[in-house]
């Protein structure tokens, strides 16, 4: 009952915060988008042409269609929805850390671990809501349409709001060790930046040339979380259903826990 | 939950340490309060005395650096220590996104009551402090008093056996004023403690069985409001006293005020208004009145932080 009040007041003062409702428009306007798109006579003709070399290859063609158009929702979601999640889940943190708010929180009886976590879980449930309702949206106007149900296209929903849920750790550890939201934000958005260009470990190797920068740079290539990496895992599973390897998940995930860890043991030593 | 005591620190002390020069500041500096299961207890100060930092240890939002805070007996830091409090912080910052009844319903449920207590228990509390009408407008449009009182409400729902109250007036116009008066009257007759941190010395005066006055972080005077404002003086009062006499008595007196042909003299001991009164007599001069005086909470806390 506890747990569900703070998620829920979460949820509540996520929902108050324009970006939120902008991030939900463009989910909407992309389901819109297409819907629209599949009832123009272009798709139609560009379907039945490829219908006139038979229904296997009908079948494949409009396939290949549907896992395009998975894979740039999936790519929407996981770059740009998720700088917007970024964006707007960096202010709930602070905010709830604000004087006059959280000592009359800290006056129930609830231990601090409970209530950050409830704001944590609140934020991810808000950002999973989100991922869900485009994903399906998307998923079932092209499966009505199509006929093609594919639902390897679902993992979107898991994995983006898995990487959100790493990154939000971030945004958490910040947040209650400076009270920035903009801080927050810097680091959290860096950190997906840089990603990128440290998964270019292989090219790296070659291209250092002492022992320990080597080292430098695969410390750091573990440490981080894997951002494009995970990226990756989901592209390449949606589009030709292969799977690269669970390293940069469960490297993610430690890093998440260690963040996470450590917002949590600031907070409980913090005064307020 | 046994205690006699429902606030009890033996020692407290918090320390605060610049993050960069190191430099470190006393907030509080070995507090030791024992307050009463069902007193009504104040807890005074000058500006930067320690009293907030002293509540938020009650609290547990503030970890202190030395010494120990009971509330009940039980140690404050521990969450279920916390239970029986409500509490009404001073510059509360209540998320503007909720409406009266939310914003009860919300604070109720952290404090573990079920949603059918918490329906029934919000239409009462905010009936107690004159909300009804209210209870579905989000509270970004409240005014400062009526914010005030959905604070009170808050503290209130879970039907706490202590309250800590930081400022409860503060922002209140006097109706409303003496409506919280007069609500925490009614808690108090039920054995409820109260603990008010307030400015307003006049309201501790009229509310409060038992005061502390902070000062610099230490306990500068404490006991019960009759026992500290008792007994301090003599009020003489003469009908048109000749100047010379005058003159002489407005020296052995605290204080010397002129009214309609009389002169009010003030005088600190029993020893000195006998004395003048002797005086007096002996000058045929014609005593108005004699009263013993007491002091007002003001002059109690003024001697005392100006000590």
């Amino acid at each position: 009952m506890v747990t569900l009040a703070l998620i829920s007041d979460t949820f509540r003062e996520a929902l108050t915060r324009k970006i939120f409702w902008g991030l939900f428009a463009l989910s909407t306007l992309m389901i819109l988008f297409f819907l629209f798109l599949l009832q123009i006579d272009i798709v139609e003709g560009g379907v039945a042409t490829v219908g006139r070399f038979g229904g296997s290859v009908r079948t494949m063609q409009a396939a290949q269609v549907v896992r395009g158009v998975y894979a740039g929702v999936a790519t929407f979601l996981y770059t740009f929805g998720m700088f917007l999640a970024v964006f707007a889940s960096s202010g709930l943190i602070p905010s709830v850390l604000e004087p006059g708010r959280i000592e009359l929180l800290l006056s129930k009886p609830l231990s601090r671990t409970h209530i950050l976590l409830g704001r944590y879980a609140g934020n991810v449930l808000v950002v999973l809501l989100n991922s869900a309702y485009l994903v399906l949206g998307v998923w079932i106007i092209l499966g009505v349409k199509t006929g093609i149900w594919s639902p390897i296209f679902l993992i979107a929903i898991a994995t983006t709001t898995f990487i959100f849920a790493v990154l939000l750790t971030v945004v958490v550890l910040i947040g209650v060790l400076f009270d920035s939201a903009a801080l927050s934000t810097m680091i959290t958005v860096a950190l997906m930046i840089i990603s990128p260009i440290l998964a270019q470990t292989s090219l790296m190797m070659r291209l250092l040339s002492s022992e320990w920068s080597r080292d430098v740079w695969r410390l750091l290539y573990y440490a981080f979380p894997k951002v494009w990496e995970l990226g990756r895992i989901t592209l390449e599973g949606i589009q030709y259903g292969t799977f690269v390897g669970f390293m940069p998940i469960w490297s993610s995930a430690l890093f998440g826990m260690v963040m996470l860890g450590a917002a949590l043991a600031v907070f409980a030593r913090r005064d307020f | 939950m046994d205690s006699e005591y429902a606030i009890e620190t033996q020692d407290l002390t918090k320390v605060y340490t610049s993050r960069w020069s190191r430099r470190e500041v006393r907030a509080i500096d070995g507090v030791s309060l024992r307050v009463r299961r069902g007193a009504i207890f104040g807890l005074l100060g000058p500006n930067g005395a320690g009293k907030t930092t002293f509540v938020k240890t009650l609290l547990s939002a503030v970890r202190p650096t030395h010494g120990s805070a009971l509330i009940f007996g039980r140690d404050a830091s521990q969450p279920e220590a916390r239970r029986p409090i409500g509490y009404l912080p001073e510059n509360h910052r209540f998320p503007t996104y909720f409406t009266g009844a939310g914003m009860l319903d919300f604070y109720a449920a952290l404090s573990g009551l079920d949603a059918s207590r918490r329906k029934k228990l919000i239409l009462e509390q905010l009936e107690l402090v004159g909300l009804s009408q209210w209870a579905t407008m989000r509270i970004g449009k409240y005014s400062k008093g009526m914010l005030q009182r959905l604070g009170l409400a808050q503290a209130l729902i879970h039907s706490p056996t202590i309250l800590i109250l930081d400022e409860p007036t503060d922002g209140v116009d006097p109706v409303g004023r003496r409506q919280i008066r007069e609500i925490l009257e009614g808690f108090e007759a039920r054995g409820v403690t109260i603990f008010v941190n307030s400015h307003l010395l006049a309201e501790v005066e009229t509310l409060c069985h038992e005061v502390a006055i902070l000062d610099k972080g230490k306990v500068a005077l404490s006991g019960k409001m009759q026992d500290l404002t008792a007994g301090k003086g003599y009020r003489l009062t003469v009908a048109q006293p000749p100047e010379a006499l005058t003159e002489e008595l407005r020296g052995r007196a605290t204080s010397m005020a002129r009214r309609d042909g009389l002169v009010d003299f003030q005088f600190s001991s029993r020893e000195l208004v006998n004395g003048a009164l002797d005086l007096l007599r002996a000058q045929r001069c014609e005593i108005e009145a004699l009263a013993p005086t007491t002091s007002t909470l003001e002059e109690v806390f003024v001697r005392t932080v100006e000590k």
